[in-house]
């Protein structure tokens, strides 16, 4: 069965074209238009990695990790964040909360795929 | 980019979603420039530019990236609390708002790229930004594609993971990157190691104990794969070598690479070595010096200890480093010159001149049949000395032209229309004086631009041409290197200088002064005229420092002004610091030289009475110091003494010597570590009689003097 990934980001674009291209490599995609809605989409289902922005309104991506690891289906799950190269310390912040992984913003969909790859093959 | 439906709806999406963001970045911007404090206003302003550079990322929009990352990285410093929100900033920002607009309008117009005329636009808003950016180093942004060159050759690769035990419960699944390992190539061979395995009481279920020996053959250089473990790094051990079969590939690599005298890059660009490796190493280097106080271990030897690369790559490398230091010795073209070698030579030509002017002296025993082979000799070492010389002399223009930027940027801040001419910029100097004018020369730039040159509308009023001119000029006189800096501004304003110095008690009411002493004012310390101190010119360093730095290197500095016209601020500095024209004293037993620069006039001291350290000048009380007292030289004043009168800043003190010895060309030799808080004197030479003479620094001389005299007045006598 294809693994679930759980996409969480304010802008719907990005939500698209990380949908598309995670779809296209055979992986199903959720997506959550902030920390506050992921959280919503984490019962009921079996998702295998969460990709998450840090910058959300309502909740943000910092925040939103911290409550899902203390989820106990999803203590093992990894996460990646979207970090920026201006924000060093916001990357400290989300290892700590459990965000080991991550992709740099801005980003092409390849390498979003290979950062996915790593963690879960579809 | 082709486009498929998907991503056409995609971009659609991104395109309504980024009116919406630039609208909303626009009106965030208005309101901050209202109520500058609103912390949710400028989280929400930084999210939208955050927002935009990231979804123009993913549709390979670089343009976009580009210009949003710039906007976002100053909004940053707004929220980081870096930067005020300034009504400046504001009207900065909101040009570029609507040109991000314009882009995105553009993209919904089907074009991908931007046009010439957007491009121009973009990068005149982003220069407009520049003054807010830290330190420019926010100017690029997106990922570098490198093309790639033709494929390499497949490598054989042995990795050494330790996963760490934390790993399973970070989510990081140590199958899933053997798995990925697949897919840059062929894994041969796993072997699961499981010597960390502890007792089952012991063990942890959610911890993983796990190590993993696997055999990659693959094309992916060294980066690649250790890019596969980037989010394991941290609290894994992973080792990746080539495998014994590949050392002789390597070996063969780093002996065809070109030049390079660094062992660390030569193991880098040949991909045995990543730079992750390389900063680890050193980072054990370091820490090894400092714990044992020891010579650092050579980098090779800690590659090779922390299983990094095997011993054969590192001696591969060796010999290529000394390879490159032996050709490099020979190309005889271009050389660099180590400084301290080059001041010997200099020293060592000096003392030559010396030599030879000893000879010069007319021999009182029997005639002079040597005199034509003597003035070869003098007219040969002359040469030398000038040859020499000259390998420390570079010319000016480099430095000139640095400040195109500069005037630019100020430019930029101020509003201003200002274009530079540089001029005789192939004069030439001394590298040491170079490098110590340039900061002088950059205040005055920016005085000029600041204070100097009107802003557009006022030029237009006095019907001068709306773009001022700044003039940077260099030209040799008289074994003087001088520099011009000239503008066509305002001028400077003699009643308004003489009111503020009246007003700073620098002059006393009702003085008479004439124009340049007027002008000359404006170096004096605590003098500044600019009513509002300028984020420019009000940096702390005023002209009085100029005038101060100019001093140091023995030069001097003077202003030519007309109202209306312009001013012109010309520096004048000798050709190099290493020699420089004497006046010889002597007191007793000892020489002293002091700069001829400095020396006004001599005259007889007048008899008096011993203990009066002032006397009488043509009317003006002249204070003098008895250098035989202050340097305690020993025996008895000669009979008529005489008094050499130096000027530093004005102030006119005399020096009292026996004899007076005439000028000449002094090399000067640098005092040794011992005399290093010496403070009267600067250096030393060796005479043509193989005496030594001390060089006078007459600043603190006379410092120092003034001061001992003060402390002696205040002591009530008694």
């Amino acid at each position: 069965m294809a693994k679930t990934i759980l996409i969480v980001d304010d802008s719907a674009s990005v939500r698209q074209v990380v949908s598309i291209a995670l779809k296209g490599a055979g992986y199903e995609v959720i997506t959550g238009n902030d920390g506050k809605d992921a959280l919503t989409k984490l019962n009921g289902q079996r998702i295998h990695l969460i990709i998450s922005d840090v910058n959300m309104p309502n909740m943000d991506g910092i925040t939103f990790v911290a409550e899902a690891k203390k989820l106990p289906a999803y203590k093992f799950t990894p996460i990646i964040m979207l970090t920026t190269e201006s924000q060093e310390d916001k990357k400290r912040q989300a290892q700590a909360a459990g965000a080991k992984a991550w992709v740099t913003k801005p980003f092409q969909p390849e390498q979003m795929l290979s950062a996915v790859a790593k963690l879960v093959q579809p | 980019m082709a486009l498929d439906d998907d991503m056409r709806e995609a971009l659609d999406m991104f395109i309504t979603e980024a009116r919406d963001l630039v609208q909303g970045l626009e009106e965030g911007l208005l309101e901050l420039e209202d109520q500058p404090g609103g912390g949710e206003t400028v989280n929400a302003v930084f999210r939208a530019a955050h927002t935009l550079k990231g979804s123009s990322g993913l549709f390979g929009l670089q343009h976009l990236v580009e210009f949003t990352h710039v906007v976002e990285t100053v909004l940053g410093s707004v929220r980081d609390g870096v930067l005020d929100v300034t009504p400046g900033l504001v009207s900065a920002l909101l040009p570029c708002t609507d040109h991000i607009s314009a882009m995105i309008e553009g993209l919904a117009g089907g074009r991908l790229e931007p046009d010439a005329a957007q491009a121009a636009d973009g990068a005149r808003l982003l220069a407009g930004l520049e003054p807010y950016l830290a330190d420019g180093s926010a100017m690029t942004a997106g990922p570098v594609v490198a093309a790639p060159d033709a494929p390499p050759p497949e490598m054989a690769w042995r990795l050494v993971l330790h996963f760490g035990e934390d790993c399973l419960r970070n989510g990081m699944d140590p199958l899933s990157f053997l798995r990925y390992l697949s897919t840059l190539g062929t894994v041969t061979g796993v072997v699961t190691v499981t010597d960390r395995l502890p007792e089952a009481a012991d063990m942890d279920p959610e911890s993983c104990y796990l190590s993993f020996e696997v055999d990659l053959v693959t094309a992916a250089p060294k980066t690649e794969i250790e890019a596969v473990f980037d989010f394991v790094r941290e609290d894994s051990d992973i080792r990746i070598t080539p495998a014994e079969s590949q050392f002789d590939t390597y070996v063969r690599a780093i002996r065809a690479m070109p030049e390079n005298d660094r062992i660390g890059d030569v193991l880098i660009t040949s991909g045995a070595v990543t730079e992750l490796e390389m900063a680890e190493a050193l980072r054990i280097q370091q820490e090894r010096v400092v714990r044992e106080g020891n010579q650092p271990v050579p980098i090779g030897e800690i590659l090779i200890e922390q299983g990094i690369v095997p011993r054969a790559i590192v001696d591969a490398a060796l010999t290529r480093q000394r390879r490159t230091t032996e050709t490099r010795s020979q190309d005889t073209r271009t050389i660099r010159i180590d400084a301290a070698r080059l001041d010997k030579l200099i020293d060592l030509v000096g003392e030559l001149v010396i030599a030879q002017s000893s000879t010069g002296i007319p021999n009182s025993a029997g005639p002079d049949t040597s005199s034509e082979a003597q003035g070869e000799v003098m007219r040969l070492v002359d040469e030398v000395r000038h040859s020499a010389l000259s390998l420390r002399m570079v010319p000016i223009g480099t430095t000139l032209r640095r400040f195109e930027r500069v005037v630019r940027d100020v430019c930029m801040e101020l509003g201003k229309e200002v274009s530079l001419v540089i001029t005789g910029g192939d004069a030439e100097m001394d590298k040491a004086l170079v490098e110590r004018i340039s900061d002088p020369l950059l205040h005055l730039v920016r005085n000029s631009l600041d204070h100097g040159i009107e802003p557009a509308g006022e030029r237009r009023k006095h019907g001068k041409a709306q773009q001022g001119t700044l003039r940077l000029n260099a030209y040799h006189d008289a074994g003087n290197i001088v520099i011009e800096v000239a503008d066509d501004g305002r001028g400077l304003d003699r009643e308004r200088i003489l009111a503020k110095a009246i007003e700073r008690e620098l002059v006393a009411p009702g003085t008479t002064l004439t124009d340049s002493e007027v002008y000359n004012l404006i170096f004096e310390p605590g003098f500044s005229t600019a009513e509002t101190v300028s984020n420019l010119s009000g940096r702390g360093v005023g002209m009085d420092v100029v005038k101060r730095n100019v001093t140091a290197l023995r030069g001097s500095i003077e202003v030519e002004t007309a109202r209306g016209i312009g001013t012109t601020i010309r520096i004048r500095l000798p050709l190099t610091l290493a020699i420089i024209d004497g006046f010889l004293v002597g007191v007793g037993p000892s020489s002293f030289i002091v700069p001829l620069d400095r020396v006004t006039e001599c005259v007889e001291l007048p008899p008096g009475p011993l203990g009066r350290d002032c006397m009488n000048l043509r009317g003006e009380v002249l204070p003098f110091i008895r250098l035989r007292q202050i340097f305690g030289v020993p025996g008895q004043p000669a009979r008529r003494q005489n008094v050499v009168i130096v000027e530093q800043s004005g102030q006119r003190t005399g020096l009292v010597v026996d004899s007076l010895l005439g000028e000449l060309q002094t090399v000067i030799k640098p005092l040794g570590i011992l005399f290093s808080r010496v403070k009267c004197i600067s250096g030393s030479t060796i005479l043509g009689n193989g005496e030594i003479a001390l060089i006078l620094d007459v600043g603190p001389l006379i410092a120092g003097h003034s001061d001992r005299e003060q402390t002696r007045q205040a002591v009530p006598v008694g």
